[in-house]
């Protein structure tokens, strides 16, 4: 593993096309957990609502 | 100048292997540690399984007041999903990586999915049940979420279960797969019997605050359990993740794989054969108690003694497949098992026998122990190493469909006969039960042509000589019970 390799994104060693990857398992995660999150206080605002 | 740049790519290069999620070096030996940690995904799934069918069932109709079809409605809807596990499998099997993985993706996302509807469900079901404010509330907001949290665990569920097998069996050689299939098996029921003593105490008594802990305690514990087993356990392989060929078609995969001798046969037996076990597992304890006058405590010990039963054949079936049986042998021992244990279960009720019940009850899961070993073993043996996955998605997808129907239709089939018959309150169950006999046959005679084509040894060297099958360690096992998504 060369370390000079232009392909490889500074400072993980990744190449851009696993960085990228690795990023989208992020980006998916944080939408589905966000829409998870979202009807769950809808749900629970329904139940039980505060602020009134 | 001190070159920064290089000096922190050698650090992080020296340090990485040991913080990521992946095995670098995979290793021909894979100790039993490991394999037990990769079967955590098992307990997850067994803990789900019964939180849906059994604590969730009975919570949903007695504490929150829900009719029971429309209980019976959304606890079937993860079935839906069922099918579309010969998908998934056949998904991992060709997923295209820039990191060189292909089962830990699905299985992050049938997490995910499983996490979601689990986190979602408490507040869906006390909506539906219009507990507090949730009276005024539209009854679409109800039943759309509580349908939504119910098909996300499904989804997930049947995902997890798929992929991991898959990547167990990627990660064994095929003498070593029958010790698989049952290790994983017998986690997935360890898994069950634990998480239902867990919820059965902590719901001792109920709360709506206790419901919303115990689900959502269910959402982290399933979260934490799969990402230990998942660790470090998949391979990468930068060949196949830099490829560039494209993804060969569900649709011609599938091709493939049926046009092999057998091969849609084999699923038939499945389907016969787990539709006849499966038909009565409902009916088992209703039958004790109302026809042989069971009391609560003795039905509620009829499933363990089903469970156990399984749990024996099981495990004798592994070590006699470890030994090199025929794996198609063994399903039919365990459908030929069955035929008397079904008789035995309708022939109770003249009697009125509770011991030769409770034995032939026992006889009953041995024989779906037996079976559904031998098939899941000739399921994986008999497929191409790269369509594991498919392979064990078509299994499952026929199992738990056949399973799922074969249940609803077994309580269909006793209402009609109860309602078509006043007088005897024994015939709408041994109606059932003899059903169950004759699938069993049904499946014993379907196996006897798969047989000959599949393990025929002179067949078998040609066709692992000519077509299909590339030399060197075949496929793999992992195990689940093809109830799983009953």
């Amino acid at each position: 593993m060369p370390d000079n390799d232009p392909d490889k994104v500074w400072p993980t060693g990744l190449t851009l096309r696993e960085a990228e990857e690795v990023h989208s398992y992020l980006i998916d995660g944080t939408r589905v957990f966000g829409a998870i999150a979202l009807l769950a206080h809808i749900l629970v605002a329904v139940t039980t609502p505060w602020l009134g | 100048m001190f070159d920064y740049r290089s000096f922190a790519l050698r650090r992080v290069a020296r340090i990485a292997p040991h913080y990521l999620p992946f095995a670098d070096v995979a290793s021909p030996e894979v100790p039993l540690s490991r394999l037990l940690r990769l079967s955590l995904f098992q307990v997850t799934v067994g803990m789900a399984l019964v939180l849906l069918v059994g604590t969730l069932n009975r919570v949903m109709i007695v504490e929150l007041r829900v009719p029971a079809s429309l209980v019976a409605v959304m606890l079937s809807l993860p079935l839906v999903f069922a099918p579309f596990r010969a998908l998934i499998g056949h998904r991992s099997d060709t997923h295209r990586s820039a990191l060189g993985i292909r089962r830990l993706p699905y299985i992050f996302r049938g997490t995910m999915l499983q996490f979601g509807g689990f986190a979602v469900m408490p507040f869906a079901l006390l909506v539906l049940s219009g507990f507090a404010e949730a009276a005024d509330a539209p009854k679409w907001l109800g039943h759309g979420s509580a349908a939504l949290a119910f098909l996300l665990v499904g989804a997930g569920l049947h995902m997890v279960q798929t992929v991991g097998l898959a990547l167990a069996t990627d990660l064994v050689p095929e003498a070593d797969q029958p010790k698989v299939v049952g290790l994983m098996y017998v986690m997935m029921l360890t898994g069950m019997i634990a998480s239902a003593l867990v919820f059965g105490w902590l719901l001792q008594v109920y709360t709506p605050q206790r419901l919303i802990q115990v689900i959502q305690g269910a959402a982290v514990v399933t979260v934490v359990l799969n990402g230990i087993a998942m660790w470090k356990q998949e391979a990468r392989d930068r060949q196949r993740g830099s490829s560039t060929a494209p993804r060969p078609p569900f649709r011609a995969a599938w091709a493939a794989f049926a046009a092999r001798p057998g091969a849609v046969g084999l699923l038939a037996v499945v389907g016969l054969g787990t539709a006849g076990f499966g038909m009565a597992d409902v009916l088992l304890e209703p039958y004790g108690g109302q026809i042989l006058g069971m009391t609560v405590g003795e039905t509620t010990r009829l499933t363990a003694v089903l469970a156990g039963g399984s749990l024996a054949g099981f495990t004798l079936a592994s070590i006699v497949l470890n030994r090199g049986a025929d794996p198609l042998r063994m399903a039919g021992l365990g459908a030929l098992a069955g035929v008397p244990a079904f008789l035995a279960i309708a022939a109770a009720a003249a009697g009125g026998s509770v011991a030769l019940f409770v034995a032939a009850t026992l006889l009953a899961g041995f024989g779906a122990g037996l079976f559904g070993h031998g098939t899941l073993t000739a399921t994986m043996r008999t497929a191409p190493r790269e369509q594991a996955g498919l392979a064990l998605g078509a299994w499952g997808a026929v199992g738990a469909t056949a399973a799922g129907i074969a249940l609803a239709a077994g309580g269909v089939i006793r209402d009609i006969a109860l309602r078509l018959e006043g007088g005897d309150a024994a015939l709408p169950y041994t109606t059932v039960f003899g059903i169950e006999a004759l699938l069993l046959v049904l499946a014993l005679a379907a196996i006897l042509p798969v047989r000959r084509k599949l393990f025929d040894p002179a067949r078998r060297r040609a066709i692992s000589a000519g077509q299909a099958l590339p030399p060197g360690p075949r496929p793999v096992a992992g195990a689940g019970a093809p109830a799983a998504g009953a």
